[in-house]
C-alpha cells in the first residue's frame, strides 16, 4: 500500500504542486513571523547584554529624577570604581529653517565618557565641552546636519544657544530616543539645558574584586527604597522584557493574518484532496476490488496529505526566513528601531512549530476526503462514466447553518445594542467570524443562484461559451462554493477594512472640518513640558496686529482636579452643537457642559455645578448649556467664557490660536505674515487644514497598505485554489472538452469557456465577500461609542469586484492553456 | 477489386497513411489509403483490432493530423487547413457519434441536440427538428439530462444532435459498441432512416457484422490497408469476409 500511495504521489506530483504551495506559502508566513521576531529579540538581547557588562549596577529613580548629592554619595561608596549620572529631557533642535524641528521636541540627553560609556557612535566624537554637541544619525539626516555644522537648540528658557556638532551617534533601540531624536551634551551642559533637577539613571562600575551582586547590596543599603536598583544583568533583562512587549504585539498582529492565510490554506487542500479523490474513485474501487480494506484506503490518503504536509511545511520554513530577512531589512529602512545587522535567528521553536502547523492543518484538512474515499463501493471500479455530482442540502447542513448564522447575527446585535467599547468590537468581530462559518456551511446551497446572477452579463454576452461555463461553475456546488470561500475570506477582510478605515477618515475629516473653520492653526510642540503644551501668551496679540489677518482666536485650555477646563473661543464659527440650553446665555458665574460630563455628574442646564480652580478656589458654577459629544476638540467637559477663564486660573498661554486669512483669496499672503510673526517662537508650530488632513490621509494609507499587504497572501493563496480547483475539473473533462472541440468548438472558445468559469468563480466569491464585509464593517462602526459616519467606499468596493474576476481569469490561464492544448483524439480515447 | 470514385463523393481520401511514433518505435496506423464515400450512402468500415478503422475516421474527419496523402470533404482539402479553419469544417459540415460519451452531461437532451447548432450560431431547422425527435422517438425524453437516460437513448440523442446540424457526413465510431443488441438495432436502424429518408452521408466504424449489414457498403482494412469491400451486405456475407481476412 506504502508503495502504491507512493507512485501515486509521483503522478500527481503536478496537481499536488499548487497545494503545497498554498501550504508553504501558509507556513513561510507564520514562521517568517518568529524569524523576524526572534530576530529582533535576538539583537535586542545581544545589545542590552553588550551595555550589561560595562554597568555593574544600574540605579533607576521610582519617581521624581535622581538629586546630585545622592550621585555623590553613591561615588563615594566602597566597592564603587565609578558613576556616572545620566541625564535625559527636552532640549529643541531647531532645523535650518530656524523653527522647532519636528512636532515633538528633541530629547537633550548627557552623552556619558569613561569606562561607562555606551554610547555608539556614527562619525565624530563625544562632546568634549559646553559648545559642543551631539545628535542622533536619524535626525541628522533628515534635518540635514553634519559633523562640524553649527546647531541651535533651545535651552530651558527657551533661549536660542548654538553648539559645534561634533559626532552622530546611534540611539540604537531606544523607542523613545527614536521617536524624539536627541541631541546630546556633556552631563554639566545636558543638566543646563534641559533644566533637569537630577539624572534619570545613575550607572555604576565596580571596583576590581567586587561583584555586581555585592555592590548592589552595599547600594541598597545605602539607599533604601526609595530607588529601583538593578545589577547590569538585571538591567538588560528588564530592557528586553520592555522592548518585548512591544514585540509580542507585533507578533499577535501578524500571527492573526498567518492565521487567516492558513485557514484559507486549509480550504485549499481540503478541495484539492476531496477532488483527487473523486478522481480517484475507480483507482480506489479497483484497489477495494482487488482486497484492499477501507482502513488501508484510508490510511494511503492520510500518508500522501502527510508527504505533501512535510514537504511544503519544510519549504515554507525556507520562505520563512527569506520573508523574515525581507521585513526586517525593510523596518530598517524605514528607520524602525531594530537592530538592524542581527544575524537571521531560525530557532527550534520557529522550525518545530512551522512543520507542525503545516502539518496537522495539511492532515486535518484531508481527513474528510479521506474518509470519504473508504465510502467507495467495489463496484465504482466497473462504471464507465463518472456520476454527476448532485447536491441538496442535508437537515443536517441547514440546521448547523441556520445556527450558525443566527447565532452569528445575535452576537452582532448584542454587541451593537448592548455592549460597547473594546468588548463590543470584539463581539462584533465574534459574530461576524460565526456568521461567517455559517456562510461556509450554507455555501453549496448559494453557488447556484449566486452564480446564475454573476453569470447573467457573461451568459449573454458570450453566447454558447459563456452558457457553458456558467453551468459548469455551479455543476459541483460543494467544489465551488469551498474554492469561493477561500477568496471570499480574503475580500470579506480587505472590504472590512476599507469599509473602516474610509469611515473612520471621513468622520476625521468631517471633525477637522469643525475643527478647522479657519485658515491655520498654531499650537505648541509637544514634549517640551509635563502636562499640555502651550504657546506663548503674548502670540495671539502679536497676530491681531498683522493687518493680512481677519479673525484670530485662542482656546485657553487646563487640566486641574482631574477635569480639563477650556475658553470659549471667539468668533461664530467655533460654536458647537448644543444639545440643550444655549450657548448665549454663556457669561459670568455660567458653564456649558460636554454632553458626557453632563451624564457622569447627573445635571440638567439650570442645575449647579462645582469647579476646584487654582485662582479662585471652589466655584459653583450654573449650567446653561449641554454641548454635543462626537467632535474631537470643542465640546471640553467645560467651557466657560475667556474673562471667567483667567480670573480662575490666571493669564496662561493659550493651547491653540486659530487664524482666519482676512482676504480669503490671499492666503499664501496671510500665512506668510504669520509665519514672519511667529519667527520669534521657534517652537510654535503652524499647521494648515490641508497640512492635517494630508497628514491623515497618510497615516490612514499607510496603515490600509500594511494591512492589504498582509491579506494579499490570503488571498493569493485563494487563487491558488481557484487555479488549482480549475485545473483538476479541467483534467476532469478533458473528454467533455474532446467533445466539444470536435463539435466545433474553437481553441479560443474553450479557452474562453474556462476563463468565464473563472470568472464567475471569483465574481460569485468576490461579491459574497463584498457584502458580509460591508455589513460588518457597519456594525463593528456602530460599537464605537464616537459618533462615526459609515461610508461604504463604492469605488473600493468596486474595484475589489472587478479584480477578484480578474484574478480568477488570471488564475485560469494555465489551466485553460493545457485545455485547449491537448489534442481532440488523444482526449477521447482517455479513460 | 475496383476502387469507387464517384463524381457526387462526400468524402475522398487519397494515398492517407498516418504514423504514430518515429524510428524503431513507429506504428504504421494507415499506409497508404484511397478511399471515397457517397453522398447519401451509408458505409461501414471493419477490421480487426488495431488495423487502423478509428485511425482513419480521425483522419476523414480532421480530428487528426494525416503523415502524407489528402482528405477532401466536398471540395475543401482538410489536410491544408488550419486549425481554425479545420474547427469552422467540423462546426458545418461535420457530425460525430462516438462510442460513448457523447452528450455534455450538465444539459439537456434537447440542448444536447442543438450544441452544435448554437456553437455554429445557426438557427436549427425547426421542421427537421421535429422530424428528427420523432423518429428518434424522444419527444416525452428531451428535457432529461443524460444521466436520466439510458445508454441506447443517449446513443439516440448523440445520432440526433448529429442530424440536426445537416452536415456533409456523419462519422460514427462504434455508435452501437457499448449498446445490447435491442438498443443497437434501434440505433441502427434509425441511422439507416436517415440515410433513405433524409439523404444522409453516414461513414461507421464498427466490428459487429450485423451491425455492418445495415450498410449499404462495407469497406475492409487490414494492416493500414484497404483490402476489399462489400456492397449490399448481410451478416453472413461481412462475417464470410472477416474470417477471411483473419485467416
Ligand atoms: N496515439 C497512438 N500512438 C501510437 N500508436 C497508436 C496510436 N493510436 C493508435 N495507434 C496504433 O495504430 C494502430 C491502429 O489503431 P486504431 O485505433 O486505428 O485501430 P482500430 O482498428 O480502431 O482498433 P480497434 O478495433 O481495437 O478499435 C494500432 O496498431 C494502434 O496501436
Ligand atoms: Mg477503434
Amino acid at each position: 500500500m506504502l508503495r502504491t500511495t507512493l507512485a501515486g504521489l509521483v503522478a500527481h506530483r503536478l496537481r499536488l504542486l499548487l497545494t503545497s504551495l498554498a501550504i508553504t506559502l501558509g507556513v513561510g508566513f507564520i514562521s517568517g513571523t518568529f524569524v523576524l521576531t526572534d530576530t529582533i529579540e535576538q539583537g535586542f538581547r545581544q545589545l542590552f547584554t553588550a551595555d550589561a557588562d560595562k554597568v555593574a549596577v544600574a540605579v533607576t529613580p521610582k519617581d521624581e529624577d535622581i538629586p546630585g548629592d545622592v550621585l555623590a554619595k553613591l561615588k563615594a561608596l566602597p566597592g564603587v570604581a565609578g558613576a556616572q549620572g545620566l541625564v535625559r529631557g527636552t532640549a529643541p533642535l531647531l532645523d535650518k529653517s530656524g523653527r522647532a524641528a519636528g512636532s515633538t521636541a528633541t530629547s537633550g540627553i548627557s552623552v556619558a565618557t569613561g569606562p561607562l560609556d555606551r554610547t555608539i557612535y556614527v562619525s565624530g566624537k563625544a562632546p568634549g565641552g559646553p559648545g559642543e554637541a551631539v545628535l542622533d544619525e536619524n535626525t541628522a539626516t533628515t534635518r540635514q546636519f553634519e559633523v562640524g555644522d553649527t546647531v541651535t537648540v533651545l535651552d530651558v528658557a527657551e533661549k536660542r544657544r548654538q553648539f559645534t556638532l561634533v559626532g552622530v551617534i546611534d540611539v540604537g533601540v531606544d523607542q523613545n530616543l527614536a521617536f524624539t531624536g536627541a541631541v546630546g551634551f556633556d552631563t554639566a551642559t545636558a543638566l543646563e539645558m534641559t533644566g533637569a533637577k537630577g539624572y534619570h539613571e545613575v550607572d555604576l562600575a565596580a571596583a576590581a574584586g567586587v561583584s555586581p551582586e555585592t555592590l548592589k547590596k552595599t547600594v541598597s543599603e545605602a539607599l533604601g527604597r526609595t530607588y529601583t536598583i538593578r545589577t547590569g544583568e538585571e538591567l538588560a533583562q528588564k530592557l528586553a522584557l520592555d522592548s518585548n512587549v512591544q514585540l509580542d504585539y507585533l507578533v499577535l498582529v501578524l500571527l492573526l493574518f498567518g492565521c487567516v492565510a492558513m485557514f484559507v490554506a486549509a480550504l485549499v487542500i481540503y478541495n484539492t484532496f476531496n477532488i483527487l479523490v473523486a478522481q480517484r474513485t475507480r483507482e480506489m474501487a479497483l484497489l477495494r476490488c482487488i482486497g484492499a480494506t477501507r482502513g488501508q484506503v484510508f490510511r494511503s490518503i492520510l500518508l500522501e496529505s502527510v508527504v505533501v504536509g512535510l514537504i511544503s511545511s519544510a519549504l515554507g520554513l525556507l520562505v520563512g526566513l527569506g520573508l523574515g530577512a525581507l521585513a526586517l531589512s525593510a523596518l530598517s529602512r524605514f528607520d524602525a528601531p531594530v537592530p538592524s545587522d542581527a544575524t537571521i535567528a531560525l530557532t527550534p521553536r520557529t522550525i518545530v512549530l512551522g512543520l507542525v502547523v503545516g502539518l496537522l492543518v495539511t492532515v486535518v484538512a484531508a481527513v474528510l476526503p479521506a474518509r470519504g474515499a473508504t465510502r467507495v463501493a467495489p463496484i465504482a471500479a466497473l462504471r464507465s462514466q463518472v456520476e454527476e455530482q448532485t447536491f441538496r442540502a442535508g437537515l443536517a447542513r441547514s440546521i448547523s447553518a441556520g445556527l450558525l448564522l443566527a447565532g452569528g447575527l445575535g452576537l452582532t446585535a448584542v454587541a451593537i445594542w448592548v455592549l460597547d467599547g473594546d468588548i463590543g468590537l470584539l463581539t462584533a468581530m465574534g459574530g461576524g467570524a460565526v456568521f461567517f462559518l455559517g456562510v461556509i456551511v450554507i455555501g453549496p446551497v448559494l453557488i447556484s443562484p449566486l452564480s446564475a446572477f454573476a453569470g447573467w452579463v457573461p451568459r449573454k454576452v458570450f453566447g454558447v461559451p459563456g452558457r457553458l461555463a456558467v453551468d459548469n461553475s455551479r455543476r459541483n456546488p460543494k467544489r465551488a462554493a469551498t474554492t469561493t470561500v477561500a477568496l471570499t475570506i480574503g475580500v470579506t477582510l480587505m472590504t472590512l477594512i476599507s469599509v473602516i478605515t474610509t469611515s473612520t477618515r471621513e468622520t476625521v475629516v468631517g471633525s477637522l472640518d469643525e475643527q478647522f473653520p479657519v485658515d491655520f492653526m498654531i499650537t505648541a510642540q509637544y514634549g517640551r513640558e509635563d502636562g499640555r503644551p502651550l504657546l506663548p501668551s503674548e502670540v495671539p496679540a502679536k497676530l491681531r496686529a498683522l493687518p493680512e489677518v481677519g479673525l484670530v482666536a485662542e482656546l485657553r485650555q487646563v487640566d486641574h482636579g482631574g477635569v480639563t477646563v477650556g475658553s470659549l473661543p471667539d468668533g461664530a464659527a467655533f460654536r458647537p452643537e448644543v444639545t440643550s440650553g444655549s450657548l448665549a446665555a454663556l457669561g459670568p458665574g455660567t458653564v456649558a457642559l460636554a454632553d458626557d460630563q453632563a451624564k457622569n455628574l447627573g445635571v440638567r442646564v439650570g442645575d449647579t455645578v462645582p469647579l476646584d480652580t487654582t485662582e479662585a478656589g471652589r466655584v459653583d458654577l450654573k449650567v446653561v448649556a449641554v454641548l454635543a459629544d462626537g467632535d474631537f476638540n470643542q465640546a471640553l467637559p467645560y467651557t466657560v467664557t475667556l474673562a471667567d477663564f483667567e480670573k480662575y486660573y490666571g493669564v496662561v498661554g493659550p493651547a491653540r490660536v486659530y487664524v482666519k486669512a482676512k482676504d480669503p483669496a490671499a492666503v499664501d499672503a496671510s500665512r506668510r505674515a504669520v509665519e514672519s510673526a511667529l519667527v520669534a517662537y521657534p517652537t510654535a508650530q503652524l499647521s494648515s487644514a490641508a497640512e492635517v488632513r494630508g497628514e491623515f490621509d497618510e497615516a490612514f494609507d499607510m496603515m490600509f497598505t500594511i494591512f492589504a499587504a498582509l491579506l494579499g497572501l490570503a488571498i493569493l493563496i485563494s487563487l491558488l485554489g481557484i487555479a488549482n480547483t480549475l485545473s483538476l475539473s479541467v483534467h476532469e473533462r478533458t473528454r467533455e472538452s474532446a467533445l466539444l472541440r470536435a463539435l466545433g468548438l474553437t481553441r479560443p472558445q474553450l479557452r474562453g469557456m474556462l476563463s468565464i468559469e473563472a470568472l464567475v468563480l471569483g465574481l460569485v466569491g468576490a461579491m459574497v465577500g463584498v457584502v458580509i464585509g460591508v455589513a460588518f464593517g457597519w456594525a463593528a462602526l456602530q460599537t464605537i461609542p464616537n459618533e462615526t459616519v459609515f461610508v461604504v467606499p463604492v469605488g473600493q468596493v468596486l474595484l475589489y469586484l472587478v479584480l477578484s474576476a480578474l484574478a480568477g481569469v488570471l488564475a485560469a490561464v494555465l489551466p485553460a492553456r493545457r485545455a485547449a492544448n491537448a489534442s481532440i483524439v488523444g482526449s477521447l480515447a482517455s479513460s | 477489386m475496383t476502387m469507387t470514385t464517384d463524381v457526387r463523393a462526400a468524402v475522398v481520401a487519397r494515398g492517407l497513411s498516418k504514423t504514430y511514433g518515429q524510428g524503431d518505435a513507429a506504428v504504421h496506423a494507415l499506409r497508404g489509403i484511397d478511399v471515397s464515400f457517397a453522398t447519401g450512402a451509408f458505409t461501414a468500415i471493419m477490421g480487426p483490432s488495431g488495423s487502423g478503422k478509428s485511425t482513419l475516421m480521425h483522419c476523414l474527419a480532421g480530428l487528426d493530423t494525416v503523415s502524407s496523402g489528402h482528405v477532401h470533404i466536398g471540395d475543401a482539402d482538410i489536410t491544408t487547413l488550419s486549425d481554425k479553419q479545420l474547427t469552422l469544417l467540423r462546426r458545418e459540415r461535420i457530425g460525430f457519434v462516438f462510442q460513448a460519451f457523447n452528450l455534455l452531461p450538465t444539459l439537456t437532451a434537447e440542448q444536447n441536440i442543438r450544441l452544435p447548432l448554437e456553437i455554429a450560431g445557426r438557427q436549427a431547422d425547426q421542421v427537421l427538428m421535429d422530424r428528427v425527435v420523432e423518429t428518434v422517438g424522444l419527444r416525452d425524453r428531451l428535457s432529461h439530462k443524460p444521466s436520466q437516460l439510458s445508454g441506447g437513448q443517449q446513443q439516440r440523442v448523440a445520432v440526433a444532435r448529429a442530424l440536426v446540424s445537416k452536415p456533409q457526413v456523419i462519422f460514427a465510431d462504434e455508435p452501437t459498441g457499448n449498446l445490447d443488441s435491442r438498443s443497437g438495432a434501434e440505433v441502427l436502424s434509425f441511422l439507416r432512416r436517415s440515410v433513405r429518408e433524409l439523404g444522409q452521408t453516414i461513414v461507421m466504424v464498427t466490428h459487429d457484422p450485423v451491425a455492418a449489414s445495415y450498410a449499404d457498403r462495407v469497406v475492409f482494412l487490414r494492416d493500414g490497408l484497404l483490402v476489399s469491400e462489400v456492397t449490399q451486405p448481410t451478416p453472413q456475407s461481412v462475417h464470410d469476409m472477416l474470417l477471411k481476412l483473419e485467416a
